[in-house]
């Protein structure tokens, strides 16, 4: 145990830090020590002067004015408090679940549409081009094209639920 | 309609009971009553006029929002000077000056500074009223680097234990007995000082 650690000793044995045996021990260290009995009686005349030594101080400010700001600061904090607290405003709402249900209402509209959207067949309709449906198998589409001396027929399942859409489509 | 109670003339747990129902006037009783005591633990702690009046006001809001949380352990007084401390030393923490205080500089790199210091021998003094000692450790606290002062503060006139204040500081109870022992050498040393100057001891 070095010199600091000694010190520090006598001074939790002076503060009542030290207990039991290991009180006991510095205590009897102390009697035969006149250095460690030294240093107890500064220690313990210091805390001595300590002891109840806080200067008495005033508020620097009138007690009506102090308690004015802090009852300012508590409405302050509690209308906090509530405006967090309060139940979601008819915005509120609408952004909480009115706009994601129509996000998800767009997403579904944009799926189906993918499905039924007709296959590009990079072909550019002119005049002279015809788009024939069969009308007893409407699931069955032939397109001829003058200009190219060509015919092609395509066969959809998904058509028959389009025909109107398809008809506009071709206008 | 019932009869409003007599605030000035009923006890702080009863106001207190009041204050938890809600009622304000309770609590700008129990203000009134505590309010300079609260102020002179901040102003202990921070030594800064403004800053503790502030830090004072910051611990009612506290206490009137932790209500709830008191039970009487502890007195009220007792209680809201463990709130306006906590609030100090997160103070103190916050602020983190650039000034580096010389001593405390040595202390932490080249080992404890209070080896080479002798402990003053301080004894009773006479002629010296209680209120003249006073006012001279108050001057002495003015001169401690903050984390010494508040030690000493929190031990001697908190009365904290040694594992309290190592808890509050966020330090190890080696280091509040460390900062104790130098603080009250610093403070025998100055008070010495003081007295000698006044030629109130030789």
């Amino acid at each position: 145990m070095n010199e600091n650690e000694i010190q520090l000793k006598v001074q939790a044995l002076v503060d009542g830090e030290l207990t039991g045996p290991e009180a006991k021990e510095w205590r009897g260290r102390l009697e035969t020590d006149a250095g460690l009995k030294e240093l107890h009686a500064r220690l313990t005349a210091v805390r001595g002067l300590m002891t109840g030594a806080e200067l008495p101080r005033t508020l620097p400010e009138s007690g009506d004015f102090h308690w004015s700001q802090i009852s300012k600061a508590i409405e302050r904090e509690e209308r906090q408090a509530k405006h967090l607290a309060r139940p979601a405003s008819g915005a509120n709402w609408l952004l909480r679940w009115v706009l994601p249900l129509a996000g998800v209402a767009c997403l579904m509209l944009f799926l189906t549409l993918q499905q039924t959207t007709r296959p590009d067949l990079g072909i550019s309709l002119g005049s002279d081009h015809e788009l024939e449906l069969s009308i007893d198998d409407l699931d069955v589409m032939t397109f001829n094209t003058g200009d190219d001396a060509m015919s092609v027929v395509w066969l959809d399942y998904s058509l028959d639920l389009q025909q109107d859409e398809m008809d506009l489509w071709l206008d | 309609m019932p009869e409003k109670p007599a605030y000035s003339l009923a006890e702080d747990p009863q106001l207190v009971d009041l204050a938890k129902a809600g009622d304000m006037q309770a609590f700008e009783e129990l203000v009134s009553r505590h309010r300079d005591r609260v102020y002179v633990r901040a102003y202990s702690i921070m030594r800064n006029e403004a800053l503790a009046v502030d830090l004072s006001q910051n611990a009612w809001v506290k206490a009137w929002q932790r209500l709830e949380q008191f039970h009487g352990e502890a007195s009220f007084p007792t209680w809201l000077n463990r709130i306006v401390t906590n609030l100090c030393l997160d103070e103190l923490r916050r602020q983190k000056r650039a000034r580096t205080d010389s001593i405390e500089a040595m202390e932490e790199s080249t080992g404890p500074i209070e080896n080479r210091m002798e402990m003053e021998t301080l004894d009773p003094i006479e002629g010296l009223s209680r209120e003249e000692l006073r006012e001279r450790i108050d001057a002495a606290l003015a001169k401690l680097s903050d984390k010494h002062r508040t030690v000493i503060v929190l031990y001697e006139f908190e009365q904290l234990e040694y594992r309290e204040i190592a808890e509050k500081m966020g330090t190890s109870i080696g280091t509040v007995m460390s900062r104790l022992f130098y603080a009250r050498k610093r403070m025998a040393s100055l008070l010495k000082e003081t007295l000698k100057r006044d030629g109130l001891i030789e």
